[in-house]
């Protein structure tokens, strides 16, 4: 059994401390499958972050034995957390501040090929991210899992363990929410 | 009055549980004499309505999870399409080449849209146009044969399969001269007619959209792909998936882009925003360079690029060929000459054909693409062309409105040096006729507004710049060397 599937089962069996195990495995994955995809430099290539997500699901965790475990969406909330680490790691390294505000600024040709979005869009949004959260903790961990993981609504208040009608509700806030924020600035 | 933004929260979850017609008493009621309470939760409201109108409800529907996965590849078949490979990427998807299967066994190309755009629109607004499509039948033409919804429900377009490089690869590859460059471009002009005629615009013609093939008796073939695309994709939608990526995505590449569609309100564009794409491609076969620098446009933000598209003169291209340098140097070779004779060769004619294409008024631009092949071909066979030089009125205007302030206080004397400004020496001749056409003879050739920077010298106000306007138009003018 993988460590991953490991860990889930534990997960699933009411372990507390195991879902900590998660995001440093899922994290080294998905860096590596990012990292490998992106040497390959095919020029044909269209990397999604949600595409590396799962595909890093199917290689750690055994799919069959996890189909119906609850414990899958901790999974992708760390896959979510991961990716998110991971892109805005990317961003501020290859970002450059420049006036005129993040979301002004537009770069056609350099769009990441991980998100379709520009290192200074990404890091903007990462930004808005953690103010939602302070916000609305449920309505920052939505629009992870939702952004980062692109998990459908009811599968994201699964993995967050709530219903989906309150998930709802704060994914309406979110949304609402980044959607005046952007439009601030624009 | 402070707005605490819990607080907007609570009553915008509030008022969901309500419909929106009960919204505004509910506001009323319930913000307690705070309008900046009121208005917070207001434009949260507001911001959910747009959502909701826009992908309707989609964002709540399941994920294409796993699905994701299975990315299209060769050997995948999409409808009674089959993936052979991959045979380019757009900045809107990838495009393969594919086998039709039936009714009929042909190799098409098939353009495969990425993810966050919605499928549903999409598809229908292409179903608007099939019909127009359909119809659409020049040799010029690549033909969009059909469209549809992937599996995974992304769109696609299949057209016919085009085996050919970009008109400016093809020209530079094959080191075309000027002139023979014109030879295509006319054929570029005269398939944007006939699609114009059928009331398609094709909103993103850029050389990636012109291919030139050769044929088997070694004969070049234009042919302009991907009209009816480009609007069907279009405008860029806010779903939870491009909620992000819609404020950065303009449609269409800024180095093509009119001014009329850089301000975004993508309605507001007609056939004669395909005629200044077609300048900016002419402009590029003659120079091998775009009017803005495609480096500046990278760096700029979308604010800039507005600004600079609405606003900036780019130069014409016998001035852009003197000032490229070491591209010069390229850009002559792959025409078959040399810097200077090329910028001589520019200058006078083909640069007004160029120029007027690139207006930022869309009514002074060629109103259609024919009378712009049409103003082509007279140059090409030495007959005067339509387009000329900007009338000194015209340019004056242009700069009065730009220095208005300036102007006012400009003396009766400093005429001159307004003049001096707008570029035309003293010792010149205005001769304006009764309907307002300006024709100047010119001795001396100085650099624009060589005053403006060093200031002019506040005087007695000049008046209404109308009235100066007015008396200029009636006159003829002579201008004597010396004079202040």
């Amino acid at each position: 059994m993988s460590e991953v599937t490991r860990v889930l089962s534990a997960i699933e069996q009411g372990d507390p401390h195991a879902a900590n195990d998660l995001l440093p495995l899922v994290y080294d994955e998905l860096r590596r499958l990012a990292a490998q995809k992106l040497a390959q430099d095919k020029p044909g290539q269209t990397l999604e972050a949600t595409g590396l997500v799962h595909e890093a699901y199917l290689r750690l965790v055994d799919v069959e034995k996890a189909q119906h475990w609850n414990s899958r969406g901790h999974f992708f909330a760390a896959a979510a957390e991961a990716m998110r680490r991971i892109l805005v790691e990317r961003a501020r390294s290859k970002g450059r501040a420049k006036r005129g505000g993040a979301w002004q600024r537009v770069d056609f040709e350099k769009l990441d090929v991980l998100t379709s979005v520009s290192p200074d869009q990404l890091l903007a949004l990462d930004d808005a991210l953690a103010r939602l959260a302070a916000l609305d903790h449920v309505a920052g961990e939505l629009v992870k899992l939702r952004y980062f993981a692109g998990m459908a609504l009811d599968q994201a208040a699964a993995a967050l363990g709530i219903s989906t009608r309150t998930a709802y509700r704060h994914w309406a806030y979110a949304r609402a929410w980044l959607c005046s924020e952007l439009l601030k600035d624009a | 009055m402070i707005v605490i933004e819990e607080q907007a929260r609570s009553l915008f979850l509030a008022a969901l549980e309500q419909t929106p017609d009960a919204w505004p008493d509910f506001l009323d009621e319930s913000s307690g004499g705070n309008s900046a309470l009121r208005a917070r939760v207001q434009e949260l409201l507001r911001a959910h309505q747009a959502q909701g109108r826009i992908d309707g409800g989609d964002s709540d529907a399941p994920a294409a999870s796993l699905d994701h996965l299975h990315a299209e590849r060769p050997g995948t078949v999409i409808g009674s399409y089959k993936l052979l490979e991959q045979i380019g990427e757009g900045g809107f998807g990838v495009v393969y080449m594919a086998e039709q299967q039936h009714p009929v066994r042909r190799k098409v190309a098939l353009k495969v849209v990425k993810p966050g755009m919605d499928t549903k629109q999409v598809v229908a607004r292409f179903e608007a146009e099939r019909q127009a499509l359909a119809l659409m039948d020049h040799p010029h033409l690549a033909k969009v044969l059909d469209a549809g919804a992937t599996d995974r429900g992304r769109p696609y377009f299949v057209m016919e399969l085009i085996r050919g490089v970009p008109i400016t690869q093809f020209c530079d590859g094959n080191q075309l001269t000027p002139n023979e460059r014109l030879e295509l471009f006319v054929t570029v002009c005269q398939a944007v007619q006939h699609a114009h005629q059928r009331g398609i615009i094709h909103r993103d013609l850029k050389p990636n959209n012109v291919l030139v093939t050769l044929q088997d008796d070694g004969t070049p073939l234009v042919k302009v792909i991907d009209f009816g695309i480009a609007k069907a994709l279009g405008p860029e939608r806010l779903t939870d998936k491009t909620l992000f990526t819609a404020f950065a995505q303009m449609l269409g590449t800024p180095l093509y882009m009119s001014p009329e569609q850089a301000e975004m309100n993508g309605q507001d564009t007609d056939t004669r925003t395909d005629i200044y794409a077609l300048g900016v491609l002419l402009y590029e076969l003659l120079t091998g360079t775009t009017p803005f620098d495609k480096e500046r446009l990278k760096e700029a933000s979308y604010e800039e690029i507005r600004r600079i598209l609405r606003e900036e003169e780019p130069a014409k291209p016998s001035t852009r060929i003197s000032t490229l340098g070491q591209a010069a140097t390229t850009a002559s070779a792959n025409r078959k000459s040399e810097p200077k004779r090329l910028s001589q060769l520019f200058r006078g004619e083909l640069d007004w054909i160029v120029m007027k294409a690139l207006e930022k008024d869309r009514n002074r631009r060629y109103d259609t693409a024919s009378s712009f092949a049409a103003d082509v071909q007279r140059y090409l066979h030495d007959e005067p062309v339509q387009a000329c030089p900007p009338s000194a009125m015209y340019r004056f205007r242009k700069f009065a409105r730009r220095h208005k302030a300036a102007l006012m206080t400009a003396s009766a004397v400093g005429f001159t040096l307004v003049l001096a400004m707008v570029g035309l020496a003293a010792g010149t001749v205005l001769v304006l006729r009764e309907n307002r056409r300006a024709s100047v003879a010119r001795r001396h050739r100085r650099p624009r507004y060589p005053l403006a920077r060093s200031g002019i010298p506040p005087a007695a106000a000049l008046g209404e710049l109308p009235d100066a306007e007015d008396s200029f138009a009636r006159s003829a003018f002579v201008l004597l060397p010396g004079r202040r």
